[in-house]
């Protein structure tokens, strides 16, 4: 497998997925998805691939795995495969009945959700000496989600379009809080808590998982007092405004901007001074699942370079194993916003479980904001 | 009893007594009743009354916030946590709001349901299917394409620009923009009730005021109005109460700026995973509709000439 053995199609997009679980939350259904697609086998079945046997329910978004994946994998281990359901929610609720449903063996959760299905003993932990290949993965990473196989992160920076504010100049949240007000109706905010809030926690110069009662009061003050001037929060299409100038400035993700400066390269991408606040990603085995040895094999497989490479190009996402650099499309490889310097990655903090206290005070400031 | 109308003598045929019973005898069409009424029974229970128990009993209950269960110690917390100012202002904005689009929708429904009802019974007809047709498409999808005619740049701006009028047509993610939505979206409901109520009138009924004298204005204050108020009432009840509880409208095109009460009870259930403040929120809502309703029913029968 090669970078050029992909198809040059625009891979998918994290905002596309959760537009589709939007839609489906606003009552379309969301037809599940059985991605068992054809491809290039990875090798043949070996003594130890006879032993794994079973189907294994995987809770992912829509078509976030590698287009090869999951054929190659039922390839490699004759008598084992995965089945993979849509469920794609921003929900940390959500997600966590999903872990008590018994209705999957593992499931994609960020850093926040794992955290709470960990403290709710909902979790298998993985045997990681049958997991060898997660070694590929940066150690950075592994330690920040110790749950499961990390997958993929993003970061929430500022896009903005120079020539739409005076060829003014962002370097930080700060600035765009000062220009927020000057460029009044242009400015679209992130619609969920964790990234909005989290990045007004770092303008304020806190941590973004902080649950200081009195840090929160002043994230809801900072975001209350700039409200009148946003065009709005979206969770969809947050950068969209920029590519026809609808917009000037928006609070958005790496990946969407990544795809947004292919339509406009008048588009610019900031991860600011103060430092960015981020999600990263995994596959977690839930504690009911009796499919552990599959899934353990798939996220050994999962973790070999070509197969990552796969899940990466197929989606365009942010990557956390080095080792598959050479295999990713350098679309992706070579894409600064995509992958960042070590400098700015020191600057960035993941989403954390913030506790029932902390997660509860975190979603009334946000109720207080949006009511505001 | 005999009466003479006119030189007619109308004689009532009476029904022989019933014949004294024997014993006790159960009628066996009450049973034919009561299985013709099992199927409703058994839906309404099933659909409408253990649901509404169900949240009812929910909103007494609380959730651990960690792993999502619920416990019911009985606890009237939820409630008075809805007697925040943050929630009532919430709850005060969605009145306001559905109050007044669902006065825009009588006011523009009946407007048109009048004009329909005066038109040919052919008009009358493709008018209708113009009203309904809509309804064909998914509602997620129109409410969408507000978001497309509104936004920046989009057609309705771009005809403001045409007029040299940018600056008062940016109405996308306001609750401007939130009141069309929900106009449009209700609309049809209003419009269908009222010309059902407008279509019954007797033409007889206009001549019979143009004889005596009444002005075109006063036929209408004298006699549309009056009749056409059971179908206003109903696309009132209709519009409003669905209006009320909102939150896909608001969603899409408020922004996130405009939380309603819809949006919040959602929050609870679909982000939060509070039931039981949900269903609080649930209970709350459904008294400020009854409380409503009922203050509607009794301004009913006085304007009601019936």
């Amino acid at each position: 497998m090669n970078t050029e053995g992909f198809p040059a199609t625009e891979p998918l997009t994290r905002g596309t997925l959760l537009r589709r679980a939007g839609a489906g939350a606003l009552g379309v259904s969301a037809a599940s998805l059985l991605a068992a697609c054809g491809g290039s086998g990875s090798g043949s079945s070996s003594a130890a691939s006879g032993a794994i046997k079973g189907q294994a329910i995987l809770s992912n978004y829509p078509g976030w795995i590698g287009k090869h994946n999951l054929a190659d994998f039922a390839k490699k281990y004759p008598g084992a495969s995965i089945k993979m359901t849509s469920n794609a929610t921003s929900s940390s609720a959500e997600v966590v009945l999903q872990f008590k449903s018994k209705q999957y063996d593992f499931l994609l959760a960020d850093t926040s959700d794992a955290g709470q299905a960990s403290a709710a003993n909902l979790i298998t932990q993985l045997d990681w000496s049958k997991i060898p290949n997660a070694k590929n993965v940066s150690e950075k990473f592994r330690k920040a989600y110790p749950w499961g196989l990390p997958t993929d992160y993003g970061k929430v920076g500022i896009a903005y379009r120079p020539d739409l504010i005076g060829n003014a100049t962002i370097t930080s949240w700060h600035d765009l809080w000062e220009l927020i007000p000057r460029y009044s109706g242009q400015t679209i905010f992130i619609n969920l808590e964790r990234d909005c809030m989290g990045s007004t926690c770092k303008y304020l110069g806190f941590s973004s998982n902080t649950t200081d009662p009195d840090e929160l009061k002043k994230v809801q003050d900072a975001v209350v007092g700039v409200k009148p001037h946003l065009k709005a929060f979206l969770n969809t299409d947050v950068g969209a405004g920029l590519v026809n100038g609808s917009t000037a400035m928006a609070m958005d993700w790496d990946y969407d901007v990544a795809l947004l400066q292919q339509k406009n390269d008048k588009i610019k991408w900031v991860l600011p001074d103060e430092g960015v606040h981020a999600y990263l990603e995994g596959f977690t085995a839930v504690q009911s699942t009796s499919k552990i040895a599959v899934i353990q094999a798939f996220l050994n497989f999962l973790a070999e370079p070509p197969q990552y490479a796969d899940f990466v190009n197929t989606t365009g996402t942010a990557y956390v194993m080095p080792a598959s650099t050479p295999l990713i499309l350098k679309s992706i490889s070579k894409n600064p916003i995509l992958v960042p310097t070590d400098e700015v990655l020191a600057k960035t903090e993941f989403d954390k479980y913030l506790g029932a206290d902390g997660a509860t005070l975190w979603s009334n400031t946000w109720t207080a904001i949006k009511a505001a | 009893m005999d009466g003479d109308q006119g030189g007619l003598t109308i004689e009532r045929v009476t029904a022989p007594p019933p014949a004294a019973p024997r014993g006790r005898r159960i009628d066996p069409s009450r049973y034919a009743r009561l299985a013709l009424l099992a199927p409703t029974l058994a839906i309404t229970l099933v659909c409408f009354v253990v649901p509404l128990a169900l949240i009812a009993l929910y909103s007494f209950g609380s959730v651990n916030q960690v792993d999502f269960n619920v416990f019911f110690g009985w606890t009237t917390g939820n409630y008075r946590a809805f007697t925040s100012s943050l929630y009532l202002h919430t709850l005060a904005r969605s009145v306001v709001l559905s109050v007044s689009t669902t006065l825009a929708c009588a006011v523009i429904g009946f407007t048109f349901a009048y004009f329909i009802s005066r038109q040919s019974p052919r008009a009358q007809r493709l008018l209708l299917v113009a009203v309904i047709v809509p309804f064909w498409t998914s509602f997620i999808v129109r409410t969408y394409s507000w978001v497309d005619l509104l936004q920046n740049l989009g057609p309705i701006d771009r005809f403001a620009r045409a007029l040299g009028l940018h600056g008062h047509i940016d109405i996308l993610y306001t609750q401007y923009s939130i009141g069309i939505g929900i106009l449009y979206s209700y609309l049809p409901l209003m419009i269908l009730p009222i010309y059902v109520s407008l279509e019954r009138i007797d033409p007889a009924l206009f001549d019979a005021a143009e004889d005596l004298g009444a002005t075109p204005w006063r036929q209408f204050r004298r006699v549309v109005l009056p009749m056409a108020v059971p179908g206003l009432i109903a696309g009132v009840i209709i519009v409003g109460v669905p209006a009320l509880g909102e939150y896909v409208i608001p969603e899409v095109l408020g922004g996130g700026k405009t939380l309603m009460a819809g949006n919040i009870l959602a929050d609870q259930f679909l982000q939060t995973g509070n039931y039981p403040f949900g269903s609080a929120l649930a209970v709350s809502i459904m008294v400020v509709l009854m409380v409503l309703l009922f203050l509607l029913r009794r301004a009913q029968p006085a304007a009601d000439p019936q």
